[in-house]
């Protein structure tokens, strides 16, 4: 393509024209705010005219000995990480379940899809229904089962409220994995498990040489990108459980967000924001060089 | 894949019998494919069956304990009461301004950038697309603090305009480099040879490459479209006023109510917030997979 580009090099102005308005949105509407949230962090910004006394570090100093934050990053750690890892697992063992043929599969795609397209609020509503601990079905269905004798709060327990939200997310989430994975399965030459069979090579020696490897590199790249996503998620835990019981489900999000619309301290909220935003510059730095990695090996 | 397992495992000497037994396990891992099959679907495809199903529902029904499972009594008592009762209707319109504006300022400004992306080279075109991409995964959260202040000065604070803005500059990244992915997959000669016909070179991008990007187009207008309809925190933070809430910040607020709004409208509400979403995966579920799947495996 680079050819046919300077091929049509030289109408300089419809060039910039035609780029400046993506160009000034992004740079108004993410650029700026990026660079002016540091001036807010810096601020005891209360509500009003939305700006304050500058403290310069106060606001981190208070996130980096308040409880509140250490709470919610280790929140935010069994939230990514427990609902990942479940995510990955099922996202592959239901891929190499799609990539088979079956009647129906059509149909079963669709269904299996269905949770990651329903937007959010749909998905909480009708969880929340599930779970209520009076009219929903999940305690009606477990006591009938004989599991369990009384109705469980799941989401008003502090032991039971982030298991519960992690169920809901996994739900939502793993379709896209599926998606994923389902892609990069159906690129595996099918040579490969002929010459295997041929070498007298079992389904889990299949598997495990040539099914693996080949899936390996997007199986990480959509791991690191379910992990940066998760991270940030803010409305399918506010939506569920608003961060509670007490602060059992807040993770970094909820508290920025609690912080600066529930408490107005603009400064703290954008104090944790900043915080957050570092840690998850650790795992943007490992997906941009994972890209780059699997470009050069293409 | 077990039925290899097995037939060397045995090994038996006589091929025939080699033969059946491998019949016999590939029926018996046929079966175990439906089996997995048919469970995957009825645990993930149960939410939303048990939506549908409740939403119609009496009142009656809902309350009971334990639930019934079919509706003893079929009724669109709920839907009516929706649109009688509540003002899903105003939210319902909201969430198409909101969404239909978002789409229409992605595709149009999104378009002509990747337009750009793809037929011009010029200084800093790299470093602008990975940006644009770095742009695509900031946390919403870091970047409604300081837009919340912007909206509140300039005086949009509980405006669709805010939200329409807020939403386009969400899904503008994504709709630039998919865009320039689909241009550059349009050679430059035929556009080349419409401008020796004797067009101009918006003219030959308007009438030659967005006509044959067509498709690619629509399922970037239908990501942003999902996008904007599901958005829920910038409607969250900046709406205060019941007449401008969209359809999830409308029916996020009658969650935490459900003595006063019952179960029942609310999963009516739920059922028609889904439709769109439905109707538009049916339209390019082709296209969509493809490019979700692209997007997972290059993080385009």
């Amino acid at each position: 393509m680079a050819d046919a580009r300077a091929a049509m090099d030289g109408d300089r102005t419809l060039a910039y024209a035609t780029l400046a308005p993506s160009f000034f949105l992004l740079v108004l509407l993410a650029a700026v705010p990026t660079v002016t949230v540091f001036a807010t962090a810096m601020q005891d910004v209360g509500m009003g005219d939305m700006s304050g006394p500058y403290v310069g570090f106060e606001n981190f100093a208070w996130a980096l000995e308040s409880q509140a934050f250490y709470t919610a990053l280790w929140n935010t750690f069994v939230w990514v990480f427990g609902s990942v890892a479940i995510e990955m697992i099922f996202g592959l063992g239901l891929a190499l379940l799609l990539n088979k043929t079956f009647l129906f599969r059509g149909v079963a795609r669709a269904v299996i899809l269905a949770p990651y397209l329903v937007p959010t609020v749909v998905a909480v509503l009708v969880w929340r229904y599930m779970f209520h601990d009076i009219v929903g079905i999940i305690n009606a269905g477990l006591i009938t089962v004989g599991v369990i004798d009384k109705p469980l709060l799941w989401l008003n327990s502090q032991s039971l409220a982030m298991t519960s939200v992690i169920l809901v997310g996994v739900w939502k989430f793993f379709p896209f994995v599926v998606i994923a994975l389902l892609g990069i399965l159906q690129s595996i030459p099918q040579e490969q498990y002929e010459a295997a069979k041929i070498d007298g090579a079992s389904g889990f020696q299949q598997f495990w040489r040539i099914t693996l490897p080949y899936v390996m590199p997007v199986f990480l790249l959509t791991a690191l990108l379910r992990t940066i996503w998760s991270f940030h998620k803010f409305e399918i835990i506010y939506l569920m459980t608003g961060g509670g019981p007490l602060d059992a489900t807040t993770t970094l999000p909820i508290l920025v967000y609690l912080k600066a619309f529930s408490d107005f301290e603009f400064g703290r909220g954008a104090a944790v924001a900043i915080l957050t935003f570092t840690i998850l510059i650790v795992f943007l730095g490992l997906y941009f060089l994972l890209i780059k990695r699997a470009e050069a090996h293409q | 894949m077990t039925s290899a397992t097995l037939s060397i495992a045995t090994a038996p000497d006589r091929p025939r019998r080699n033969h059946e037994l491998a019949d016999v396990h590939h029926l018996a891992s046929r079966m175990m494919v439906y089996l997995l099959a048919f469970t995957a679907v009825s645990v993930v495809g149960f939410p939303l069956f048990w939506m549908v199903l409740c939403s119609f529902k009496p009142g009656g029904e809902l309350y009971a304990t334990p639930p019934s499972f079919l509706p003893r009594e079929w009724t669109l008592q709920n839907y009516r009461d929706l649109f009688v009762q509540t003002n899903f209707p105003t939210y319902f319109a909201n969430s198409l301004i909101v969404a239909g504006g978002a789409t229409v300022l992605s595709l149009v400004i999104g378009g002509l950038g990747a337009y750009s992306l793809s037929r011009f080279k010029f200084f800093g075109i790299a470093a602008f697309s990975n940006a644009a991409l770095i742009c695509y995964m900031l946390p919403e959260v870091l970047i409604v603090l300081p837009l919340y202040i912007y909206v509140v000065k300039l005086g949009l604070a509980d405006t669709l305009i805010a939200l329409i803005i807020a939403n386009t500059a969400f899904t503008l990244p994504l709709a630039l480099w998919f865009m320039r992915s689909y241009f550059n997959a349009i050679p430059v000669s035929l556009e080349e040879s419409a401008m020796i016909d004797g067009c101009t070179r918006l003219q030959a991008m308007y009438k030659v490459t967005v006509p044959l990007a067509l498709p690619g187009i629509i399922s970037v207008g239908v990501f942003a479209f999902n996008h904007a309809w599901n958005e829920f925190l910038f409607a969250l933070v900046f709406t205060s006023s019941e007449r401008n809430k969209t359809l999830p910040l409308g029916l996020a607020t009658w969650i935490g109510q459900d003595n006063i709004y019952s179960w029942g409208m609310l999963l009516a509400g739920a059922v028609l917030v889904t439709i769109p979403v439905v109707l538009f995966y049916l339209l390019v579920q082709r296209k969509l997979v493809v490019g979700l799947s692209d997007g997972g495996a290059k993080g385009e």
